[in-house]
């Protein structure tokens, strides 16, 4: 076991102990480090002004890298990692890196307040290669919110600064070694007495360390990217005793794909499931843009996502309508369940204590099955669901054999429609059928008015859903470019 | 493109210019006001109260001081003696009333009301500390819903200085709307919006040994807060210095001080240390906001739309203890000629804190609905909106019945409708259509006051002919600093490396809070007369030198470029300028200067900047999804000094715009008497995904009345009239018309 965090900040090496397990990488880097160019705008991961860059060795001599919100991670994350701010970028001799000097040029910073935000994100992405063409710049800041340069002179800032040189592999290989040699492998354990009383961080490294961790200390909190649990630090101020880091857990981190199905592991960042999800249906990959940008789906996971129990969460009616299984496991006891039945009611899951989610399993689209996603928001980007409906239809000999139509934010858990679904069956695909499905949709479902969105609005937008994925899958389906998924731009 | 053009050796107002203070931004090297550090820095953590109206029967806060590293818990119980007097809390913009004053008493007067700040020597002491601060209360009756208390509604008894009432009447309204062949009657309202700059609120307060108070403040003017803290606490100006070099956005919410100045102030006093108190987001939520206000727009006009009669009612909300006011209903008497026409405002009282000012205060939300009214009658005549516009154009102001300094809305109309092709829109509401998505395009104007106030500022010349212009205004991401130091380039044909603007200090020469788009004008204008007098001095001082070649000629014979002084007639005849300065034995020279309002030009002429703003949206109106795919804006406003920020403060201003339309909406639980969504995931700003093509035009301008400089000013200009052009395409898309902003996916569906 080892009780310190050991972590490059910039090139110089940081050992952490004795701090407590819930410190955020923010206020570590402003009130301990006073190194103030990261910003706190909101204290919750929605505005993207305390964007920093994480890399670790990738295993393969080269390094992995991810743009998170320092604002909610917790400091145990940088373990074995290298963290780089804003003050970073520079070189030695006051030169403006490539990014930040495009940022000037095009007048992309006029306060400045969120500009080390946008710099860290889009250097990120420069880095990695994750954009060349506007709209992909455009998605890829989609988290960092900017109150007044209305945000053209930062997008054109990205893209001007694409061509400049990028380090070279030694560079790289270098960087990675260092990384490499700090890690340890073994468990993270930490603890520390402060006012509220002890407060304890365990990181297993296996699925077993982590069933018996968990058997042992069944009122711990698990955490996956904390873009839940952080804010329940930094809005809530709630004292969390026990915490469990499960992102250290190879076994978690893992996506199977077995020919029918795919096992993706409760650890695996919404980013990292985007290739395998959208290779299930396209659908899923652009309902992952829209769900969180990309910090959040950087450290965000899909089993949080489903383990947290939201009454939208936006991947559960996904998953839910392609028949997803979860994999739970209790101290050496697993089983599966149906991801349908996991949602018991409001804030309540068929989960036991000491039971944690290790798997979700989603079966693989039968070519006769036509399946959609949709997300209604108020706002495009970085805005919570007033509906999310997914719907997974099969066809057999001219009939409907099978539709399963899910829904998030229409009740208090993610949930099918039912009686929708029955009206569905035995009839042939096309809009009569699907008439007859929104009629019965009122049946299914009495959603509230909050502030997303009106009850009349839900129940209404639910059923031009089903009418218009009957129009877009019918023979002669229209074309429909709307922005449900994405942006048409122009 | 010409933004990487050097400016060195001529003149460089009006080019577009990189800002100066950008390396810095972008490297993490600006300092905000939460960002400074002292040894014996504490941190205060405020405690916000949970009832809307009431009084706190009783506060405990020994668990909290139970805390380790707490060092004290201030309530209104131990609070320091502060002024005893609330008009000592009376800023600068304050409106009439009696300002709120943090910790004075047991009474609540809002939700939010900070009634206690806990001070410790770690941030997170103080935050786990505060949580266990335990207040029972005895609530009363609260009041936050504006249609409650609408049917009480009264004309302020007491102006708030600079915001002009609405005028006399003139003809008879009533009647000339009674007989209009063509009439509109509607209501309009536009929900609660916070400003929400994206740094929360912050104060540093480093006191040294002396007891000296340097203020570290988010604020939009330096001096007013050193002025509100010095009549609250009792200091010496000389005591208190307010520093605001970077302000992260501030949009009106800096106007007036913040609790937290009271609070960091209050407790570096009581305990004789260095204090620092930083506000949360949700916080930000308990600070003021652009009040919800409800307004009747009649319009009575002949069949092709020639106006004959103009009523706008406004009803706005305000707290229980300032009237707070800003300029709804002139407008409408103003943008178009009309014989007949009654304007009036009116407040109602609720329990919420005073509203304030949010950029383009009042003309945000009277142009909203007076061109949505506008588009309506264009409708109800059958005549184009533009059209209607041009028929009923204004060549002077009826209001005042004073003239304009200049006007050019016509080229805008014109600019702004060529570049958008507003001559290929079908009129018909719901007749255009791409795919399955309705198409609308809308129109609307947009105006906003141009002045400038009485500003100082100081020019400074080094031994080595290195150039400060210096005054305390505030930049608060407009621009300031990048446009004082373009215009003292300009003055002495300085490459702008050669100077160094500096702004954001109390102890500079005096300014007005930044707002209310002045500071350019004023700010260079002064800049501008005080390196005319440095000039003067140089010339003075070059003619005593041994062998001036300056002796026989008077200040309009020379010139100044590139760091010298030189005979306009023979530019090899020149001096170093760093070599006249060490002529007079100085390290440096320097003079001050000052621009004001002229008197005489106001008595005859108004100012305003103007805009033509084209909309096009495109609606999934099975799904009530809104997007504006098209904008252009094209603006009036004078000379621009630095065409690339003035770009940027009009993109900016439209995307606010954007959201104040589409998004943005505070909303109130009038149950509790508090605000529900105060956080960035509920309450929507803009996000870059909703904004699409911007185009912004400058049309030309000149005038030489409202600023020495000629400059107007773009601050606001950008968010005014766009509004209602958006909701204007709406209509023109959907054929239904929404007059309660912001139009949200489930009103389109409704």
């Amino acid at each position: 076991m080892s009780d310190a965090i050991r972590f490059l900040l910039g090139d110089r090496e940081r050992v952490l102990r004795d701090v407590p397990p819930t410190l955020t990488v923010l206020e570590y880097l402003r009130r301990h480090e006073r190194r103030t160019g990261t910003k706190e705008g909101c204290a919750e991961g929605d505005c993207g002004a305390c964007t920093v860059v994480l890399q670790e060795p990738d295993g393969q001599g080269g390094l992995r890298r991810r743009a998170v919100n320092s604002c909610i991670q917790f400091v145990a994350v940088l373990d074995g990692r290298q963290l780089l701010t804003v003050e970073d970028l520079k070189a030695a001799d006051g030169t403006l890196h490539p990014v930040q000097q495009a940022i000037v040029d095009r007048h992309g910073s006029q306060c400045g307040f969120c500009t080390p935000g946008f710099v860290m994100q889009l250097y990120s992405g420069w880095l990695g290669q994750d954009y060349s063409e506007r709209p992909e710049v455009k998605n890829w800041i989609a988290g960092n919110l900017c109150r007044c340069t209305g945000y053209g002179p930062i997008i054109d800032a990205g893209l001007a600064a694409l061509d400049a040189e990028r380090p070279g592999t030694a560079e790289t290989t270098a960087l990675a070694e260092r990384l490499e040699a700090l890690g340890h492998g073994e468990m993270l354990h930490l603890a520390h007495d402060g006012p509220h009383g002890r407060q304890e961080w365990f990181a297993p490294r296996s699925v077993d360390e982590l069933a018996a961790i968990y058997l042992a200390h069944p009122d711990a909190v698990l955490v996956a990217g904390a873009t839940d649990v952080g804010l329940w630090v930094t809005k809530q101020h709630r004292h969390l005793a026990t915490l469990i880091d499960v992102t250290r857990i190879p076994e978690l981190a893992a996506l199977r794909d077995t020919g029918n199905e795919l096992a993706i592991g409760a650890g695996v960042t919404h980013s990292a499931a985007m290739e395998a999800l959208s290779a299930l249906h396209p659908d899923l990959g652009k309902l992952l843009t829209r769900f969180a940008a990309v910090q959040i789906r950087n450290a965000g996971t899909v089993g949080g996502n489903i383990a947290n129990g939201s009454p939208i969460g936006d991947l559960p009616p996904a998953l839910i309508a392609l028949d997803a299984r979860l994999q739970l496991r209790k101290g050496r006891e697993q089983r599966e369940i149906a991801l349908e039945n996991f949602f018991v009611a409001y804030g309540n899951q068929d989960r036991a204590p000491g039971e944690f989610v290790e798997s979700v399993t989603v079966p693989k689209l039968r070519p006769n099955t036509r399946f959609a996603c949709y997300k209604l928001s108020k706002r495009f980007d970085s805005d919570i669901s007033a509906v999310m409906a997914a719907f997974s239809v099969t066809v057999e000999a001219g009939r409907i054999a099978s539709a399963r139509l899910a829904f998030g934010g229409m009740a208090a858990t993610p949930k099918r429609a039912k009686a929708a679904e029955t009206a569905l069956m035995g009839s042939a695909f096309g809009l009569e059928a699907f008439e007859a499905a929104a009629v019965a949709l009122a049946e299914d479902f009495q959603p509230l008015t909050d502030m997303r969105a009106s009850a009349q609005y839900r129940l209404l937008a639910a059923q031009n859903l089903l009418r218009r994925f009957a129009l877009e899958n019918a023979p002669a389906g229209r074309p429909v470019a709307t922005r449900v998924l994405e942006i048409a731009h122009g | 493109m010409a933004d990487t053009a050097t400016l060195i050796g001529r003149p460089s107002i009006g080019q577009p210019t990189r800002r100066v203070d950008g390396p810095l931004k972008v490297s993490g090297g600006a300092r905000y006001a939460g960002e400074y550090f002292a040894d014996d820095l504490l941190h205060g953590y405020v405690v916000s109260g949970s009832i809307a109206k009431g009084r706190i029967l009783s506060i405990d806060t020994s668990a909290a001081m139970a805390i380790p590293g707490v060092v004290e818990v201030f309530t209104h119980e131990n609070r320091p003696r502060t002024a005893w007097f609330d008009s000592k809390y009376q800023d600068q913009v304050a409106p009439p009333g009696s300002p709120f004053r943090p910790l004075y008493g047991d009474g609540i007067l809002y939700s939010g009301q900070p009634i206690a700040l806990v001070v410790a020597e770690s941030f997170e002491a103080a935050r786990d500390a505060a949580a266990l601060v335990k207040a029972t209360y005895a609530p009363e009756e609260h009041i936050t819903d504006l249609d409650a208390v609408k049917g009480q509604s009264y004309v302020p008894p007491k102006k708030r200085s600079g915001i002009a009432p609405p005028p006399e009447p003139r003809g008879d309204a009533e009647a000339a709307f009674a007989k209009a062949p063509v009439k509109v009657h509607e209501t309009y309202r536009v929900a609660v919006e916070h400003h929400n700059p994206m740094e929360p609120f912050a104060t540093t307060v480093v006191r040294d040994a002396g007891g000296k108070l340097t203020i570290y403040d988010k604020t939009q003017g330096s001096q007013n807060a050193q002025a509100y803290v010095t009549g609250v606490f009792g200091l010496n100006q000389s005591d208190v210095t307010v520093v605001n070099a970077f302000v992260g956005g501030a949009f009106g919410i800096g106007l007036r001080p913040q609790h937290q100045l009271f609070l960091a102030v209050m407790a570096a006093q009581a305990l004789e240390r260095s204090v620092r108190v930083v506000l949360t987001r949700d916080q930000m939520f308990t600070l003021s906001y652009r009040p919800e206000t409800i307004q009747t727009l009649s319009l009575g006009s002949a069949p092709g739309g020639k106006l004959d009669a103009i009523m706008h009612h406004a009803v706005a909300g305000t707290s229980h203890f300032e009237d707070y006011q800003e300029v709804v209903v002139n407008w409408a008497g103003l943008l178009y000629g009309c014989d007949n026409v009654k304007l009036s405002y009116e407040l109602a009282k609720i329990d919420t804190y005073t509203p304030s000012d949010m950029r383009a205060p009042g003309a945000t939300l009277g142009v909203f609905a007076l061109e949505s009214a506008m588009d309506e009658l264009a409708y109800a005549a059958g005549v184009d909106p533009l059209q209607l516009r041009l028929t009923n154009y204004a060549d002077f102001d009826q209001n005042e019945d004073k003239k304009f300094t200049s006007k050019a809305l016509i080229s805008c109309y014109e600019q702004g409708a060529e570049r958008f092709g507003w001559s290929k829109r079908s009129a018909e509401p719901r007749s255009m259509r791409d795919g399955h998505e309705l198409v609308g395009w809308g129109m609307a104007t947009g105006v906003w006051e141009a002045k400038i106030n009485k500003t100082a500022a100081r020019a400074s010349l080094t031994e080595t002919g290195h150039l400060e212009v210096s005054s305390a205004t505030s930049d608060i991401g407009t621009g300031t600093y990048t446009v004082m130091a373009l215009t003292g380039a300009d003055a002495f044909g300085l490459p702008i490396e050669h100077v160094t603007a500096r702004l954001g200090d109390s102890s500079l020469p005096t300014a007005p809070v930044e707002g209310g788009s002045w500071a350019a004008a004023s700010t260079s204008s002064a800049v501008v007369d005080a390196c005319d007098k440095l000039k003067q001095a140089l010339f003075k001082q070059a003619q005593s030198m041994p062998d001036s070649p300056f002796g026989n000629v008077d200040f309009d014979g020379v010139a100044f470029r590139d760091g010298r002084m030189m005979l306009a007639a023979d530019e090899g005849s020149s001096v170093k300028l760093g070599e006249i300065v060490r002529s007079a034995r100085q390290h440096r020279m320097e003079a001050e200067g000052s621009a004001a309002p002229d008197s005489a030009t106001q008595k005859e002429y108004v100012s305003y900047t103007h805009s033509a703003i084209f909309v096009e949206v495109k609606v999934d109106e099975e799904l009530g999804v809104v997007r504006v795919t098209r904008i252009v804006n094209a603006v009036a406003a004078g000379k621009i000094l630095n065409p690339k920020a003035a770009r940027s403060q009009i993109l900016g201003g439209v995307v606010m715009a954007m959201g104040a339309a589409l998004e943005e909406e505070t909303f109130a639980d009038h149950n509790l008497g508090r605000f529900m969504n105060h956080n960035f995931a509920e309450y929507h700003v803009p996000v870059n995904a909703d904004v699409q093509d911007i185009d912004v035009i400058f049309v030309e301008e000149p005038d030489d009345k409202t600023s020495p400089i000629g400059a107007k000013g773009i601050g606001e200009i950008g968010i005014v009239g766009t509004t209602a052009a958006i909701a204007n395409a709406v209509y023109h898309a959907t054929g239904k018309r929404i007059r309660d902003l912001p139009i949200t996916i489930d009103k389109i569906l409704a």
